[in-house]
């Protein structure tokens, strides 16, 4: 169901000729647009997962030690979200421009997985943690609580950024030979070049 | 003539046909993307390591802290960053050694590297020490840095199928002022870059045919000019009116955008490396 989503996606625009490609493509052929988009996403990641890295190393006691936490949060978290907010953009059009390769690709779908996990992360500090932020605000090494939040922020963007590199690989692509979880998990077998389990290319 | 590394240097073409057979080239090839994820994370760290420091230079972001203190939260950081970086480059690019002797946006890149240091630990770091002011030292250094990322500059501005990648210099320029910038200047700012970016998408999608490469290449040439300098007008404004809580005069100002501007120069050269 979500993958005919997806390709009622990437066939958006489609002009009525049979070689006239849609709007997904134009974007996918683009001679030097793209490969901005690519660049601004990877770059924005200096904006972004910089800056949070620096606001949970606060969190952990590792840097600013004599800065309320409250000040580090209210001065440096505004250039975390606009570059969370070019992420997105720049991502969701990276998406669009190939929307069936990533549905299909492995570490696009651990990405979005590690994603939510951020996200939720996010939520619990910012809703519970942070709540009784009062009482170590200007702490050098905030409690247990906050310290495991940053953890979880960590880990989560490094994956987040890890599997998005991967993503440009084939290792696991569709349609080549590959085991049968890797299939099972990239639906494969629903893709343009079906699912192909290693070990029956002899037949 | 090309700038590319080989141009520059062709007698070292059989020493470096040999750097992906052997130490530590040949060790890494086969772990390129995950030493490769290990040079985005640490290029993320030093990218925000630099940017709080020198936006508060500017007089932007952690201004309820004197400059040396902002130097002395990201020091440690900017300092594993950079080693990080460097560390993972050399790896990365001892396992594809041909592919960069054979780039010109790997000269940018190495230009844009030496500019970005000079600047940060010549002028950056040394000045937030000074709560802002700049001894004759920094100004040297700014001017040497200065010089040598218009050097990357160049080369990357030239370089066939790379210049497009300029454009992430002039992106991050214009939102760096749209950061700091305050009042009726960034209101006019931003209603100038919301006309440029229409008529820039207008030409290129509507007025010239989008294969048209011979016409589209001078014209956005020529618009990358216009942004550049409706941006440098908006920092010229900047720098001669007070930031908030900036206690440096209109040089540590202006240095501070170039030290952030030269990171995102070399790591837009790095990632055109492999798009040319």
């Amino acid at each position: 169901m979500i993958r005919d989503v997806v390709v009622w996606l990437s066939q958006l625009g489609k002009g009525p000729g049979e070689y006239d490609p849609s709007w997904s493509e134009q974007l996918a052929s683009t001679l030097n647009f793209w490969g901005l988009l690519e660049g601004t996403h990877v770059l924005s990641l200096m904006l972004f997962a910089g800056t949070i890295f620096l606001v949970d190393f606060r969190l952990l006691g590792w840097s600013f030690r004599r800065t309320p936490v409250s000040v580090v949060s209210d001065r440096v978290l505004p250039l975390t979200v606009f570059g969370f907010a070019l992420m997105v953009v720049t991502g969701v059009a990276l998406f669009y421009a190939k929307p069936l390769l990533y549905y299909h690709n492995i570490w696009f779908r651990l990405k979005l997985i590690f994603l939510v996990v951020a996200s939720i992360n996010i939520l619990v500090f910012h809703f519970r943690v942070q709540r009784n932020r009062d009482a170590w605000d200007t702490a050098e090494s905030p409690p247990a609580a906050a310290k495991a939040s940053a953890w979880i922020s960590l880990s989560a963007w490094i994956l987040v950024i890890t599997f998005g590199r991967f993503i440009a690989y084939d290792w696991y692509e569709c349609g080549k030979p590959l085991p049968h979880w890797a299939n099972a998990v990239q639906s494969c077998a629903a893709s343009e070049r079906g699912a192909i389990e290693l070990g029956e290319t002899a037949q | 003539m090309t700038m590319a590394p080989q141009d520059i240097f062709p007698a070292l073409a059989d020493w470096v046909a040999t750097l992906d057979d052997t130490f530590p080239g040949a060790w890494v090839k086969p772990y390129f993307a995950q030493w490769e994820v290990g040079h985005i994370l640490t290029l993320a760290l030093l990218g925000g390591c630099s940017i709080l420091l020198n936006l508060r230079l500017i007089g932007y972001g952690l201004t309820d802290e004197p400059p040396s203190e902002v130097r002395r939260g990201v020091l440690k950081w900017l300092n594993v960053g950079v080693v990080g970086v460097i560390l993972t480059g050399v790896l990365i690019g001892a396992s594809n050694a041909e592919r960069l002797y054979t780039s010109e946006a790997f000269t940018a890149k190495m230009l844009g590297l030496a500019a970005a240091l000079v600047l940060t630990y010549g002028v950056s770091l040394p000045v937030a020490k000074a709560e802002g002011r700049a001894s004759p030292a920094a100004h040297l250094a700014g001017l040497l840095g200065v010089l040598l990322w218009a050097a990357s500059l160049w080369v990357f501005g030239i370089g066939k199928l790379i210049n497009p990648g300029v454009w992430h210099v002039i992106f991050a320029a214009a939102l760096i002022v749209l950061f700091v910038t305050r009042g009726l200047t960034r209101i006019v700012y931003v209603a100038t870059g919301v006309g440029l970016v229409t008529a820039l998408y207008v030409m290129n999608r509507v007025v010239i045919s989008p294969d048209d490469y011979a016409r589209l290449d001078p014209m956005n040439k020529a618009f990358a000019g216009g942004f550049a300098v409706w941006i440098l007008a908006a920092i010229a404004v900047q720098l001669v009116t007070t930031g908030r809580g900036a206690q440096g005069g209109a040089f540590t100002k202006a240095m501070a955008y170039a030290a952030i501007l030269v990171w995102i120069t070399t790591a837009a050269a790095g990632r055109w490396i492999a798009f040319a």
